[in-house]
Protein backbone atom coordinates (compact mmCIF):
# COMPACT_ATOMS: atom_id res chain seq x y z
CA UNK A 1 0.00 0.00 0.00
CA UNK A 2 1.23 3.61 -0.82
CA UNK A 3 2.54 5.69 2.25
CA UNK A 4 2.68 8.97 2.57
CA UNK A 5 6.41 10.37 3.20
CA UNK A 6 6.65 13.91 5.07
CA UNK A 7 10.55 15.86 4.59
CA UNK A 8 10.27 17.38 8.44
CA UNK A 9 13.31 19.29 7.28
CA UNK A 10 11.36 21.00 4.84
CA UNK A 11 7.81 21.61 6.15
CA UNK A 12 7.61 24.78 7.81
CA UNK A 13 4.41 24.28 9.47
CA UNK A 14 1.77 26.09 6.35
CA UNK A 15 -0.43 24.07 7.69
CA UNK A 16 -1.89 23.67 3.94
CA UNK A 17 -2.29 20.05 4.58
CA UNK A 18 -4.59 20.25 7.34
CA UNK A 19 -6.84 22.62 5.56
CA UNK A 20 -7.10 20.05 3.22
CA UNK A 21 -7.67 16.79 5.15
CA UNK A 22 -7.27 17.11 8.85
CA UNK A 23 -8.40 13.21 9.56
CA UNK A 24 -4.69 12.96 8.24
CA UNK A 25 -2.96 15.67 8.91
CA UNK A 26 -2.58 17.40 12.30
CA UNK A 27 -0.01 20.42 13.62
CA UNK A 28 -0.15 20.40 17.10
CA UNK A 29 0.67 23.68 19.02
CA UNK A 30 4.40 23.96 18.60
CA UNK A 31 3.94 23.54 15.10
CA UNK A 32 4.89 19.87 14.57
CA UNK A 33 3.11 17.74 12.14
CA UNK A 34 1.77 14.67 12.82
CA UNK A 35 0.55 12.29 9.95
CA UNK A 36 -2.33 10.50 12.17
CA UNK A 37 -2.31 8.07 9.70
CA UNK A 38 0.22 7.22 6.69
CA UNK A 39 -1.96 4.73 4.60
CA UNK A 40 -2.82 6.07 1.40
CA UNK A 41 -6.74 4.54 0.91
CA UNK A 42 -9.15 4.61 -2.15
CA UNK A 43 -11.40 7.52 0.17
CA UNK A 44 -8.36 9.69 0.96
CA UNK A 45 -6.04 9.56 -2.05
CA UNK A 46 -7.30 12.29 -3.68
CA UNK A 47 -7.21 14.68 -1.56
CA UNK A 48 -3.92 13.19 0.23
CA UNK A 49 -2.63 14.43 -3.76
CA UNK A 50 -4.13 17.45 -3.30
CA UNK A 51 -1.65 18.16 -0.08
CA UNK A 52 1.08 17.09 -1.89
CA UNK A 53 0.61 19.63 -4.33
CA UNK A 54 -0.95 21.93 -2.57
CA UNK A 55 2.39 21.98 -0.16
CA UNK A 56 3.96 25.51 -0.82
CA UNK A 57 7.29 23.62 0.85
CA UNK A 58 7.05 20.18 -1.46
CA UNK A 59 7.38 18.59 1.77
CA UNK A 60 4.66 15.77 1.34
CA UNK A 61 5.36 12.83 -1.02
CA UNK A 62 3.47 9.28 -1.65
CA UNK A 63 5.55 5.88 -1.51
CA UNK A 64 4.79 3.37 -3.11
CA UNK B 1 2.67 26.51 -39.82
CA UNK B 2 2.02 29.06 -40.98
CA UNK B 3 2.89 32.52 -38.86
CA UNK B 4 1.05 35.75 -39.22
CA UNK B 5 3.39 37.71 -41.33
CA UNK B 6 2.25 41.09 -39.29
CA UNK B 7 3.28 40.35 -36.01
CA UNK B 8 6.69 41.56 -34.59
CA UNK B 9 8.95 39.44 -33.65
CA UNK B 10 8.77 38.04 -30.24
CA UNK B 11 11.32 39.93 -27.76
CA UNK B 12 11.36 39.49 -23.93
CA UNK B 13 13.38 42.60 -22.77
CA UNK B 14 13.33 42.50 -18.63
CA UNK B 15 14.22 46.27 -18.99
CA UNK B 16 12.58 47.84 -21.54
CA UNK B 17 10.05 50.43 -20.82
CA UNK B 18 7.09 48.51 -22.61
CA UNK B 19 7.24 45.48 -20.06
CA UNK B 20 7.48 47.58 -17.02
CA UNK B 21 4.18 49.41 -18.12
CA UNK B 22 2.68 46.61 -18.51
CA UNK B 23 4.19 43.14 -18.16
CA UNK B 24 0.91 40.55 -19.27
CA UNK B 25 1.05 41.49 -22.70
CA UNK B 26 3.99 39.67 -23.57
CA UNK B 27 3.66 36.86 -21.04
CA UNK B 28 0.61 36.03 -23.04
CA UNK B 29 2.43 35.84 -25.91
CA UNK B 30 5.78 33.83 -24.52
CA UNK B 31 3.30 31.03 -23.54
CA UNK B 32 1.24 31.36 -26.80
CA UNK B 33 4.17 31.37 -29.01
CA UNK B 34 7.78 30.50 -27.06
CA UNK B 35 7.27 28.50 -23.78
CA UNK B 36 10.57 27.58 -23.55
CA UNK B 37 11.39 31.37 -24.73
CA UNK B 38 15.52 31.83 -26.00
CA UNK B 39 16.67 34.96 -26.27
CA UNK B 40 19.66 35.03 -28.59
CA UNK B 41 20.89 38.17 -27.88
CA UNK B 42 21.28 38.00 -24.12
CA UNK B 43 21.44 34.23 -24.23
CA UNK B 44 19.07 33.39 -21.85
CA UNK B 45 16.14 31.43 -21.41
CA UNK B 46 12.49 31.94 -19.90
CA UNK B 47 9.69 30.00 -18.82
CA UNK B 48 6.10 31.25 -18.76
CA UNK B 49 3.80 28.03 -18.24
CA UNK B 50 2.65 27.39 -15.37
CA UNK B 51 3.24 23.52 -15.75
CA UNK B 52 7.14 24.62 -16.63
CA UNK B 53 7.93 27.40 -13.75
CA UNK B 54 6.42 24.59 -11.14
CA UNK B 55 8.20 22.23 -12.73
CA UNK B 56 11.52 24.12 -12.94
CA UNK B 57 10.80 25.45 -9.20
CA UNK B 58 10.65 21.85 -8.09
CA UNK B 59 13.90 20.68 -9.52
CA UNK B 60 16.48 22.92 -7.45
CA UNK B 61 19.26 20.16 -8.67
CA UNK B 62 18.84 21.38 -12.23
CA UNK B 63 17.98 24.85 -11.34
CA UNK B 64 20.52 26.31 -9.56
CA UNK B 65 20.07 30.02 -6.92
CA UNK B 66 24.34 29.31 -5.95
CA UNK B 67 25.17 32.31 -8.89
CA UNK B 68 21.88 34.67 -7.90
CA UNK B 69 18.73 35.24 -8.73
CA UNK B 70 19.17 38.39 -11.29
CA UNK B 71 20.48 37.94 -14.52
CA UNK B 72 23.02 40.63 -13.90
CA UNK B 73 24.26 38.55 -11.42
CA UNK B 74 23.89 35.16 -12.40
CA UNK B 75 26.36 36.50 -15.50
CA UNK B 76 28.68 37.94 -13.36
CA UNK B 77 31.92 36.08 -12.33
CA UNK B 78 31.29 37.11 -8.81
CA UNK B 79 29.76 34.43 -6.20
CA UNK B 80 27.16 36.33 -4.64
CA UNK B 81 26.95 37.35 -1.01
CA UNK B 82 26.18 34.78 1.26
CA UNK B 83 22.60 34.66 1.53
CA UNK B 84 19.87 31.97 1.83
CA UNK B 85 17.94 33.00 -1.43
CA UNK B 86 21.66 32.39 -2.93
CA UNK B 87 22.04 28.66 -2.13
CA UNK B 88 21.00 25.52 -2.81
CA UNK B 89 20.74 22.37 -0.16
CA UNK B 90 22.19 21.28 1.74
CA UNK B 91 23.46 24.68 2.77
CA UNK B 92 20.18 26.51 2.00
CA UNK B 93 18.56 24.43 4.81
CA UNK B 94 21.03 24.67 7.58
CA UNK B 95 20.26 28.71 7.16
CA UNK B 96 16.96 28.48 6.09
CA UNK B 97 16.08 26.67 9.24
CA UNK B 98 17.62 29.34 11.65
CA UNK B 99 14.80 31.37 10.91
CA UNK B 100 11.78 29.60 9.97
CA UNK B 101 9.93 28.80 13.08
CA UNK B 102 9.30 32.99 13.49
CA UNK B 103 7.55 32.65 10.47
CA UNK B 104 4.70 30.49 10.58
CA UNK B 105 1.16 30.77 10.29
CA UNK B 106 1.09 30.19 14.05
CA UNK B 107 4.21 31.97 14.96
CA UNK B 108 3.31 35.18 13.14
CA UNK B 109 0.10 35.53 14.98
CA UNK B 110 2.14 37.61 17.73
CA UNK B 111 2.91 40.20 15.19
CA UNK B 112 -0.84 40.72 14.42
CA UNK B 113 -1.40 43.60 17.60
CA UNK B 114 1.73 45.26 15.79
CA UNK B 115 0.92 44.97 12.34
CA UNK B 116 -2.93 46.31 13.05
CA UNK B 117 -1.49 49.03 15.56
CA UNK B 118 0.72 50.23 12.38
CA UNK B 119 -2.18 50.08 9.76
CA UNK B 120 -4.21 52.21 12.05
CA UNK B 121 -1.40 54.79 12.73
CA UNK B 122 -0.43 55.39 9.36
CA UNK B 123 -4.06 55.48 7.50
CA UNK B 124 -5.10 58.01 10.56
CA UNK B 125 -2.59 60.07 8.88
CA UNK B 126 -4.14 60.63 5.84
CA UNK B 127 -6.19 63.27 4.36
CA UNK B 128 -9.51 60.82 3.05
CA UNK B 129 -9.51 63.68 0.19
CA UNK B 130 -6.17 62.89 -1.35
CA UNK B 131 -3.67 60.30 -0.09
CA UNK B 132 -1.38 58.11 -2.15
CA UNK B 133 -2.03 54.71 -0.93
CA UNK B 134 1.59 53.15 -1.49
CA UNK B 135 3.53 56.46 -0.37
CA UNK B 136 1.45 57.06 2.52
CA UNK B 137 0.37 53.49 3.72
CA UNK B 138 1.52 50.30 2.13
CA UNK B 139 5.08 51.85 2.04
CA UNK B 140 5.77 52.95 6.04
CA UNK B 141 3.94 49.89 7.23
CA UNK B 142 5.27 46.84 6.16
CA UNK B 143 9.11 47.77 7.14
CA UNK B 144 8.10 48.42 10.30
CA UNK B 145 6.64 45.38 10.99
CA UNK B 146 9.75 43.26 9.36
CA UNK B 147 12.91 45.71 10.88
CA UNK B 148 11.20 45.55 14.27
CA UNK B 149 10.95 41.74 14.30
CA UNK B 150 14.82 41.80 12.54
CA UNK B 151 15.81 43.97 15.73
CA UNK B 152 16.47 47.41 13.61
CA UNK B 153 16.31 50.11 15.88
CA UNK B 154 13.29 52.77 15.53
CA UNK B 155 14.72 55.43 13.54
CA UNK B 156 15.87 53.83 11.02
CA UNK B 157 13.32 51.34 9.69
CA UNK B 158 11.68 53.85 7.33
CA UNK B 159 15.35 54.38 5.62
CA UNK B 160 15.71 50.90 5.11
CA UNK B 161 12.97 50.83 2.54
CA UNK B 162 14.52 53.48 0.81
CA UNK B 163 17.77 51.80 0.59
CA UNK B 164 15.70 48.61 -0.72
CA UNK B 165 13.70 50.97 -3.82
CA UNK B 166 17.48 52.52 -4.31
CA UNK B 167 18.46 48.92 -4.65
CA UNK B 168 15.86 47.12 -7.51
CA UNK B 169 15.22 50.27 -9.56
CA UNK B 170 15.95 49.68 -12.78
CA UNK B 171 16.39 52.80 -15.44
CA UNK B 172 14.68 51.40 -18.77
CA UNK B 173 17.06 49.57 -20.83
CA UNK B 174 19.39 49.22 -17.49
CA UNK B 175 20.39 45.39 -17.47
CA UNK B 176 23.33 45.61 -15.11
CA UNK B 177 23.74 46.92 -11.81
CA UNK B 178 23.91 51.06 -11.60
CA UNK B 179 25.85 52.75 -9.49
CA UNK B 180 23.23 53.91 -7.96
CA UNK B 181 21.92 50.23 -7.26
CA UNK B 182 25.20 49.42 -5.85
CA UNK B 183 26.06 52.29 -3.19
CA UNK B 184 22.37 51.33 -1.66
CA UNK B 185 23.60 47.71 -1.29
CA UNK B 186 26.65 49.10 0.14
CA UNK B 187 25.19 51.24 2.26
CA UNK B 188 22.30 48.93 3.83
CA UNK B 189 25.37 46.64 4.48
CA UNK B 190 27.46 48.94 6.28
CA UNK B 191 24.84 49.73 8.28
CA UNK B 192 23.68 46.12 8.89
CA UNK B 193 26.94 45.36 9.55
CA UNK B 194 28.22 47.94 11.51
CA UNK B 195 24.47 47.12 13.93
CA UNK B 196 25.43 43.14 14.11
CA UNK B 197 28.93 44.35 15.89
CA UNK B 198 26.51 46.39 18.04
CA UNK B 199 25.09 43.61 19.20
CA UNK B 200 27.41 41.32 19.58
CA UNK B 201 28.44 43.26 22.75
CA UNK B 202 24.82 44.10 23.71
CA UNK B 203 23.08 41.31 22.22
CA UNK B 204 18.72 41.62 22.57
CA UNK B 205 15.63 39.86 21.61
CA UNK B 206 14.92 39.62 18.38
CA UNK B 207 16.45 37.63 15.31
CA UNK B 208 19.81 39.73 14.88
CA UNK B 209 20.24 38.12 18.53
CA UNK B 210 19.19 34.78 17.03
CA UNK B 211 21.55 34.55 14.43
CA UNK B 212 24.63 35.81 16.55
CA UNK B 213 23.95 32.68 18.94
CA UNK B 214 22.99 30.12 16.51
CA UNK B 215 25.14 27.75 14.63
CA UNK B 216 25.35 25.56 11.77
CA UNK B 217 27.09 22.54 10.04
CA UNK B 218 30.30 23.74 8.48
CA UNK B 219 32.28 21.99 5.67
CA UNK B 220 33.85 19.42 8.09
CA UNK B 221 30.76 18.64 9.42
CA UNK B 222 31.60 20.49 12.68
CA UNK B 223 28.86 23.34 14.24
CA UNK B 224 30.11 27.18 13.45
CA UNK B 225 28.65 29.94 13.62
CA UNK B 226 27.64 32.36 11.47
CA UNK B 227 29.84 35.71 10.92
CA UNK B 228 29.22 38.97 10.32
CA UNK B 229 29.01 39.07 6.86
CA UNK B 230 26.21 36.01 7.08
CA UNK B 231 24.36 38.22 9.41
CA UNK B 232 24.22 40.72 7.12
CA UNK B 233 23.04 39.31 4.28
CA UNK B 234 20.06 37.95 6.28
CA UNK B 235 19.48 40.92 7.45
CA UNK B 236 19.05 42.85 4.15
CA UNK B 237 17.64 39.74 2.84
CA UNK B 238 15.24 40.13 5.50
CA UNK B 239 14.37 43.90 5.24
CA UNK B 240 14.08 43.49 1.59
CA UNK B 241 12.04 40.80 0.75
CA UNK B 242 9.49 41.70 3.82
CA UNK B 243 8.81 45.20 2.67
CA UNK B 244 8.20 46.03 -0.71
CA UNK B 245 6.57 43.16 -1.81
CA UNK B 246 3.45 43.65 0.92
CA UNK B 247 4.01 47.50 -0.47
CA UNK B 248 3.41 46.42 -3.82
CA UNK B 249 0.85 44.24 -3.48
CA UNK B 250 -1.68 45.99 -1.52
CA UNK B 251 -1.07 49.38 -3.72
CA UNK B 252 -2.23 46.97 -6.86
CA UNK B 253 -4.78 45.37 -4.82
CA UNK B 254 -6.28 48.93 -4.09
CA UNK B 255 -6.00 49.84 -8.06
CA UNK B 256 -7.50 46.30 -8.92
CA UNK B 257 -10.72 46.90 -7.19
CA UNK B 258 -10.96 50.30 -8.60
CA UNK B 259 -10.95 48.65 -11.87
CA UNK B 260 -13.25 45.93 -10.22
CA UNK B 261 -15.42 47.04 -8.09
CA UNK B 262 -17.95 44.14 -7.97
CA UNK B 263 -15.32 42.41 -6.41
CA UNK B 264 -14.86 44.96 -3.71
CA UNK B 265 -18.70 44.49 -3.13
CA UNK B 266 -18.05 41.33 -2.75
CA UNK B 267 -15.81 42.27 0.23
CA UNK B 268 -17.74 44.79 1.83
CA UNK B 269 -21.18 42.30 1.74
CA UNK B 270 -18.23 39.38 3.22
CA UNK B 271 -15.72 39.83 5.32
CA UNK B 272 -15.11 36.38 5.24
CA UNK B 273 -13.62 36.77 1.61
CA UNK B 274 -10.54 39.02 2.40
CA UNK B 275 -8.00 35.62 2.87
CA UNK B 276 -9.57 34.61 -0.45
CA UNK B 277 -8.85 37.83 -1.74
CA UNK B 278 -5.55 37.59 -0.99
CA UNK B 279 -5.06 34.96 -3.15
CA UNK B 280 -6.84 36.09 -5.51
CA UNK B 281 -4.29 39.26 -5.53
CA UNK B 282 -1.40 37.33 -4.90
CA UNK B 283 -2.30 35.24 -8.44
CA UNK B 284 -3.22 38.03 -10.80
CA UNK B 285 -1.23 41.21 -9.32
CA UNK B 286 1.61 39.50 -7.40
CA UNK B 287 4.65 41.86 -7.03
CA UNK B 288 7.14 39.19 -7.76
CA UNK B 289 7.51 38.94 -11.22
CA UNK B 290 10.38 36.09 -11.71
CA UNK B 291 13.37 34.60 -10.28
CA UNK B 292 16.52 33.91 -12.46
CA UNK B 293 18.45 30.71 -11.68
CA UNK B 294 21.51 28.68 -13.76
CA UNK B 295 21.36 25.09 -15.10
CA UNK B 296 23.43 23.13 -14.03
CA UNK B 297 22.43 20.29 -16.10
CA UNK B 298 20.43 19.67 -19.01
CA UNK B 299 16.79 20.08 -17.74
CA UNK B 300 13.61 18.53 -19.17
CA UNK B 301 10.20 19.89 -18.60
CA UNK B 302 6.80 19.28 -19.72
CA UNK B 303 6.83 21.88 -22.84
CA UNK B 304 10.90 21.21 -23.70
CA UNK B 305 14.41 21.36 -22.59
CA UNK B 306 16.51 23.86 -21.62
CA UNK B 307 20.05 22.84 -22.02
CA UNK B 308 22.97 23.50 -19.22
CA UNK B 309 24.64 25.90 -18.13
CA UNK B 310 22.04 29.02 -18.90
CA UNK B 311 20.06 32.07 -16.85
CA UNK B 312 16.69 30.83 -16.91
CA UNK B 313 14.20 33.24 -15.77
CA UNK B 314 10.92 31.50 -14.32
CA UNK B 315 7.84 33.94 -14.52
CA UNK B 316 5.68 32.98 -11.92
CA UNK B 317 3.44 36.07 -12.72
CA UNK B 318 3.35 34.67 -16.21
CA UNK B 319 2.58 31.25 -14.67
CA UNK B 320 -0.89 32.34 -12.30
CA UNK B 321 -2.48 33.79 -15.64
CA UNK B 322 -1.76 30.54 -17.63
CA UNK B 323 -5.12 29.63 -19.16
CA UNK B 324 -3.49 26.34 -19.42
CA UNK B 325 -3.60 26.08 -15.33
CA UNK B 326 -6.59 28.43 -14.79
CA UNK B 327 -10.22 29.13 -16.03
CA UNK B 328 -10.41 32.56 -17.17
CA UNK B 329 -6.87 33.07 -15.85
CA UNK B 330 -7.13 36.65 -17.22
CA UNK B 331 -9.96 37.30 -15.02
CA UNK B 332 -9.70 38.86 -11.63
CA UNK B 333 -12.19 37.06 -9.32
CA UNK B 334 -11.67 36.55 -5.66
CA UNK B 335 -14.10 34.31 -5.57
CA UNK B 336 -12.32 31.15 -8.14
CA UNK B 337 -11.54 27.74 -7.29
CA UNK B 338 -7.83 27.97 -5.80
CA UNK B 339 -7.03 24.39 -6.16
CA UNK B 340 -7.26 24.36 -9.86
CA UNK B 341 -3.34 24.89 -9.50
CA UNK B 342 -0.62 25.99 -7.67
CA UNK B 343 -0.65 29.91 -6.41
CA UNK B 344 3.25 30.67 -7.49
CA UNK B 345 2.81 34.04 -6.37
CA UNK B 346 5.07 33.22 -3.75
CA UNK B 347 7.09 31.06 -4.76
CA UNK B 348 7.20 26.91 -4.32
CA UNK B 349 9.29 24.58 -3.46
CA UNK B 350 12.55 25.02 -1.38
CA UNK B 351 12.87 28.93 -2.20
CA UNK B 352 9.40 29.67 -1.32
CA UNK B 353 8.86 33.32 1.08
CA UNK B 354 9.88 32.39 4.50
CA UNK B 355 7.45 35.35 5.18
CA UNK B 356 4.51 33.98 3.27
CA UNK B 357 2.12 33.77 6.24
CA UNK B 358 3.29 37.10 7.24
CA UNK B 359 2.57 38.60 3.91
CA UNK B 360 -0.86 36.89 3.81
CA UNK B 361 -2.14 38.73 7.31
CA UNK B 362 -0.03 42.40 6.79
CA UNK B 363 -2.30 42.23 3.26
CA UNK B 364 -5.50 40.95 4.91
CA UNK B 365 -5.37 43.43 7.80
CA UNK B 366 -4.56 46.02 5.43
CA UNK B 367 -7.55 45.03 3.12
CA UNK B 368 -9.97 44.71 6.04
CA UNK B 369 -8.81 48.16 7.45
CA UNK B 370 -9.59 50.17 3.81
CA UNK B 371 -12.85 48.31 3.43
CA UNK B 372 -13.99 50.42 6.71
CA UNK B 373 -11.86 53.39 5.90
CA UNK B 374 -12.72 53.92 2.23
CA UNK B 375 -15.83 51.60 1.18
CA UNK B 376 -16.35 54.24 -2.09
CA UNK B 377 -13.51 55.35 -3.58
CA UNK B 378 -11.94 56.63 -6.81
CA UNK B 379 -8.23 56.31 -7.87
CA UNK B 380 -6.90 58.39 -9.86
CA UNK B 381 -6.35 56.52 -12.78
CA UNK B 382 -4.31 59.60 -14.69
CA UNK B 383 -1.55 59.75 -12.02
CA UNK B 384 -0.49 55.97 -11.66
CA UNK B 385 3.02 55.89 -11.86
CA UNK B 386 4.35 51.94 -12.10
CA UNK B 387 7.80 51.11 -10.85
CA UNK B 388 11.05 50.22 -12.56
CA UNK B 389 12.52 47.53 -10.81
CA UNK B 390 14.55 44.60 -11.43
CA UNK B 391 11.93 41.44 -10.71
CA UNK B 392 9.34 43.22 -8.58
CA UNK B 393 6.77 44.92 -10.07
CA UNK B 394 3.71 46.82 -9.28
CA UNK B 395 3.10 51.03 -8.18
CA UNK B 396 5.18 54.06 -6.87
CA UNK B 397 1.85 56.71 -6.63
CA UNK B 398 -1.81 55.17 -6.33
CA UNK B 399 -3.35 58.41 -5.77
CA UNK B 400 -6.58 57.85 -4.10
CA UNK B 401 -9.89 59.84 -3.04
CA UNK B 402 -12.19 58.57 -0.46
CA UNK B 403 -15.93 58.91 -1.34
CA UNK B 404 -18.26 60.22 1.02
Amino acid sequence: MSKIVVDFGLCEANGVCMGIIPEVFDLDDNDYLHVLQDDVTPENEEQIRESVRQCPRQAISIKD
Amino acid sequence: MEAPVTKPKLVFNPVSKDYFDNPYEIYQRMRDEAPIYYDEQEDFYALTRHADVAAALKDHESFSSSRGCDLAMVRSDERPQKSIIFMDPPDHRFMRSLLNKAFTPRAIQSQRETVIELVEHYLSKVDPDHFDVVQDFSGPFPVEVITRMAGVPEEFRQQVRHWIDLGLHKEPGQLGISEENMQAHMDSGIYYYGLVQERRENPQDDMIGRLITAEIPGPDGEMRKLDDIEITGFLALLGGAGAETVTKLVGSAVVEFARHPEQWQLLLDDRSRVPDAVEELLRYVGPVQYNVRYTLKDAELPNGTVPAGKPVFLMKAAANRDPRAYDDAETFDITRDKSQAQNLGLGYGIHSCLGAALARMETQIALEHLLDFMPRYEVDFARLERVNMQNVAGYHHVPVKVLR
